[in-house]
C-alpha cells in the first residue's frame, strides 16, 4: 500500500468510527433526543450558507477552469512543436468558460443587504430562505463548472492534436465543444432562477 | 525451660511498665542539666537511663551525703539559662573540637571527679539555689572573677558563692562568643579558688531553661487524614410541591433574581421561604405558584404532551409570569426551555435579558424594564417518581454550540478541497509513453 492508500484508509476509518462510537454513545444512555439536525439547521446562521455558496461558486468553477486549460494546455504545447499554427486557435475559447464566474455579480445583488435578528424567530424564514438559495446556487454553478471546465478541456486537447494533424478537423471538433459549454450555461440559468426572487434583509 | 519464659515475660512487663512510667514522667518537660565537679572525690551516682529527668528529691538525696560529711565551699555557676542544647551546640561535639566555647569546663570535669545530672526538673528559678542553702545552712554571697581574689575563704564553714553568668541575648554579642566568655569566667575563678588551695565542690547549672520543647503524651488533635478541601456548604432543599403525598414539582435554583423598576437592584427570591398555594398537579400541565412575603408571585406552568416525530413526551415550560402590586408579567419560554418528559431541565442563566429564553408575552412598555435572572435553574414538572431527587438534567449547554458547528463545516469543507488539490498534485507524472531513449532526437523548426 502507498501512502496515499493508508493516509485515506486512515482518516476514513478514524472519521467512521468517531461517529460509530459517538453514536453508540448517545444510544445507549438515551440521549438520542440531543441529536437534533433542525437544531442544527435554525441556530446556524444564514450568512453562513450563503457565503459558503458563493464561495464555492467561484473556487469550483475557477478549478474547472484551471483544469480544462491544464489539460488543453498541454496538448498545445505538445502538438504547438511541430505544428506551431495550433496555439492561437485553440485558446480563444476559454475566455467564454470564466465568463460564467459572472453569476457571483448576481450573488452579490442579493446578499448586499442583511439582517440585524439573532434568534430564529427574530431572522425571519426569508433570510433562512436567502442563505440555503445561495448556498444551493453556488453548488450548483460550481460543479456545473467544474465538469464542463473538465469537458472541454478534454475536447479540446482532442481537438488541437487533430488540428495539429489536419487543419480542416477544426470546425467539426468545435461544435462538441459548444455541447460541453452548454452543461455550464446549465448550471448557471438554474441557478439565477434559484436565486431570482431571494432578498436578504429585515 | 519454662522458667526462663517465665523470667523473661515478668522481664518484658516490667521494662513496659518502666517504660510507661517514665514516659508518663516526661510530661512536664521544663529541664535544665546540673554538672557537678569536685577536688575531692565525689561518691558515684548511677547514670540514669535517656529521658529520665532527675527531681529535686533525687538531687538533695545525692547531695546529703556529700554535705554532711565535713564543712564544704560551693561554688554555684549560676547561668541565665542553660539547656542541653546549649551544650551540644556550642560544646563541639560534631567533630570540631577546637570550636568548642566550653573548654575550661571540660578540662574542669576531666580532671576533678565529676558528677552529672543531665536534666534536672526545673520548678522555679532559685530552686537550685534555695535547694543549696538548705542543705549547707549557708546563704548565698555573690562573687565574680575580680571580686573573689580579694575575698578569704573561711574553710571551717560552709560557703556557698554564687557566681551569675548571663545568657545570650540581643546583645551584639554572638551566643558563642557570650558562652567562650562565661566560659573564661569560669575558668578563672577555678584558678582563683585553686591558687587559694581552698577544696571546693562546683555546681554548674541554668536558673531557668533557655529551651522547652512541649511534649504530651496524649494527642491534642485528632490523628488521622482528613481531606484538605474545604468543607463544602450545605445545599439548601429544593421546592417541592407535594400532591396527594408524593412529590410532583421540584424547582431549585441558587438565585431568583427579579428587579422591578421602582425598587433598586435585584431582589432573590430564592432567600426567601415561599408558600405553594395555588400550585397544581396532572398528568399532562402542572403549575407551581411561589408567594413570597415580599409581595411577589412567581409562577411557572408546564405541560406535556407527546410527539410523533420523536416518538416520545417531550415537557415545555410555557409561562413563567411575575406578579407585584397587581402588575403582572409574562413571559414564553416553551421556545427553549423544554427536555423529555422523563428528565429534568437544567440551565445555568434563564433570563429576559440576555440569550433570553424567557420572551416578554405582551407588548405594554412599562413591563419592558421588568427583568428576571434565574441562576442555576432546574425545575421537573413531571415523572418524580424516585422521591426528592431530580431525574438527568437535561442542560441547556449542548456540547457544540451553534458557532462551532460552523466553524467545523467550514474548516472540513476547505480541508477536504485541500486535499483533493494536493491529492491531484501529487500523483503527477511526466508522460514517458514515447520516450524513446536509442530513437533520433525531435527537431524543431526555427519558423512558423
Amino acid at each position: 500500500m502507498n501512502g496515499h492508500a493508508i493516509l485515506y484508509t486512515g482518516v476514513t476509518l478514524a472519521f467512521w468510527s468517531t461517529i460509530l462510537i459517538v453514536g453508540i454513545c448517545y444510544t445507549i444512555f438515551d440521549l438520542g433526543f440531543r441529536f437534533d439536525v433542525a437544531w442544527f439547521l435554525t441556530e446556524t446562521s444564514p450568512f453562513m450558507w450563503a457565503n459558503l455558496g458563493i464561495g464555492l461558486a467561484i473556487s469550483l468553477s475557477v478549478v474547472g477552469a484551471a483544469w480544462g486549460i491544464y489539460i488543453t494546455g498541454s496538448s498545445i504545447i505538445g502538438g504547438g512543436v511541430k505544428a506551431p499554427r495550433i496555439k492561437t486557435k485553440n485558446l480563444v475559447r476559454y475566455v467564454s468558460v470564466t465568463q460564467r464566474i459572472k453569476i457571483y455579480r448576481i450573488l452579490v445583488k442579493v446578499f448586499s443587504n442583511s439582517f440585524s435578528g439573532t434568534t430564529p424567530e427574530t431572522i425571519g424564514a426569508r433570510n433562512y430562505q436567502a442563505g440555503y438559495s445561495m448556498f444551493g446556487a453556488g453548488l450548483t454553478v460550481g460543479f456545473s463548472n467544474l465538469f464542463c471546465g473538465i469537458c472541454v478541456g478534454i475536447v479540446g486537447s482532442g481537438a488541437a492534436l487533430a488540428d495539429a494533424q489536419n487543419p480542416s478537423l477544426f470546425v467539426k471538433i468545435l461544435i462538441v465543444e459548444i455541447f460541453g459549454s452548454a452543461i455550464g450555461l446549465f448550471g448557471v440559468i438554474v441557478a439565477i432562477l434559484q436565486t431570482s426572487k431571494v432578498k436578504m434583509g429585515d | 525451660m519454662a522458667e526462663s519464659r517465665i523470667h523473661a515475660r515478668g522481664r518484658l512487663f516490667s521494662f513496659i511498665l518502666l517504660f510507661s512510667v517514665g514516659l508518663s514522667s516526661v510530661n512536664s518537660t521544663a529541664q535544665v542539666p546540673l554538672l557537678i565537679w569536685s577536688t575531692d572525690s565525689l561518691p558515684p551516682l548511677a547514670s540514669p537511663s535517656a529521658g529520665h529527668i532527675s527531681s529535686d528529691q533525687e538531687l538533695a538525696a545525692y547531695l546529703r551525703p556529700v554535705f554532711a560529711s565535713g564543712r564544704h565551699t560551693v561554688l554555684l555557676f549560676l547561668q541565665e539559662k542553660l539547656s542541653k542544647d546549649d551544650l551540644t551546640r556550642y560544646g563541639g561535639v560534631f567533630g570540631n573540637k577546637q570550636d568548642s566555647a566550653f573548654k575550661n569546663l571540660e578540662a574542669a570535669l576531666r580532671s576533678s571527679s565529676s558528677v552529672t545530672f543531665p536534666a534536672l526538673e526545673w520548678r522555679s528559678p532559685s530552686a537550685v539555689t534555695a535547694l543549696l542553702e538548705a542543705e549547707l545552712g549557708a546563704s548565698p554571697v555573690l562573687a565574680d572573677p575580680d571580686t573573689l581574689s580579694h575575698l578569704s575563704i573561711d574553710t571551717s564553714v560552709n560557703n556557698l558563692l554564687l557566681i551569675n553568668l548571663p545568657y545570650c541575648s540581643d546583645s551584639l554579642k554572638s551566643c558563642k562568643e557570650l558562652l567562650h566568655d562565661n566560659d573564661e569566667v569560669l575558668g578563672k575563678v577555678l584558678s582563683v579558688v585553686q591558687t587559694k588551695g581552698v577544696p571546693y565542690i562546683s555546681i554548674f547549672t541554668g536558673q531557668q531553661p533557655s529551651r522547652v520543647i512541649s511534649e504530651s503524651a496524649v494527642p491534642q488533635e485528632k490523628v488521622g487524614r482528613s481531606l484538605l478541601q474545604a468543607v463544602a456548604a450545605d445545599v439548601k432543599p429544593p421546592i417541592v410541591f407535594n400532591s396527594t403525598g408524593n412529590p410532583c414539582i421540584m424547582l431549585w435554583a441558587q438565585n431568583l433574581n427579579v428587579s422591578i423598576p421602582g425598587t433598586t437592584g435585584w431582589t432573590d427570591l430564592a432567600a426567601q421561604t415561599p408558600n405553594l398555594t395555588g400550585s397544581a398537579c396532572s398528568p399532562s400541565s402542572s403549575q407551581l405558584v411561589l408567594r413570597y412575603p415580599s409581595g411577589h408571585v412567581l409562577s411557572f406552568s408546564m405541560s406535556q404532551r407527546f410527539y410523533p416525530v420523536s416518538a416520545r413526551n417531550w415537557f415545555s415550560l410555557d409561562t413563567v409570569e411575575l406578579q407585584m402590586g397587581g402588575v403582572t408579567a409574562s413571559y414564553v419560554g416553551s421556545r427553549g426551555i423544554y427536555a423529555p418528559a422523563e428528565y429534568s431541565f437544567r440551565c445555568q442563566s434563564v433570563n429576559n435579558f440576555q440569550d433570553a429564553l424567557l420572551v416578554m408575552n405582551s407588548t405594554n412598555q412599562s413591563l419592558s424594564q421588568w427583568r428576571l435572572n434565574f441562576i442555576d435553574f432546574q425545575i421537573q414538572g413531571f415523572s418524580l417518581n424516585n422521591g426528592t431527587n431530580f431525574s438527568y438534567a437535561s442542560d441547556c449547554a449542548s456540547f457544540f454550540t451553534p458557532a462551532i458547528w460552523m466553524g467545523l463545516l467550514t474548516a472540513l469543507l476547505f480541508l477536504l478541497i485541500f486535499l483533493y488539490g494536493l491529492h491531484m498534485i501529487m500523483q503527477l507524472n511526466t508522460m514517458d509513453r514515447f520516450d524513446d531513449p536509442k530513437g533520433p532526437s525531435i527537431s524543431v523548426p526555427q519558423s512558423e
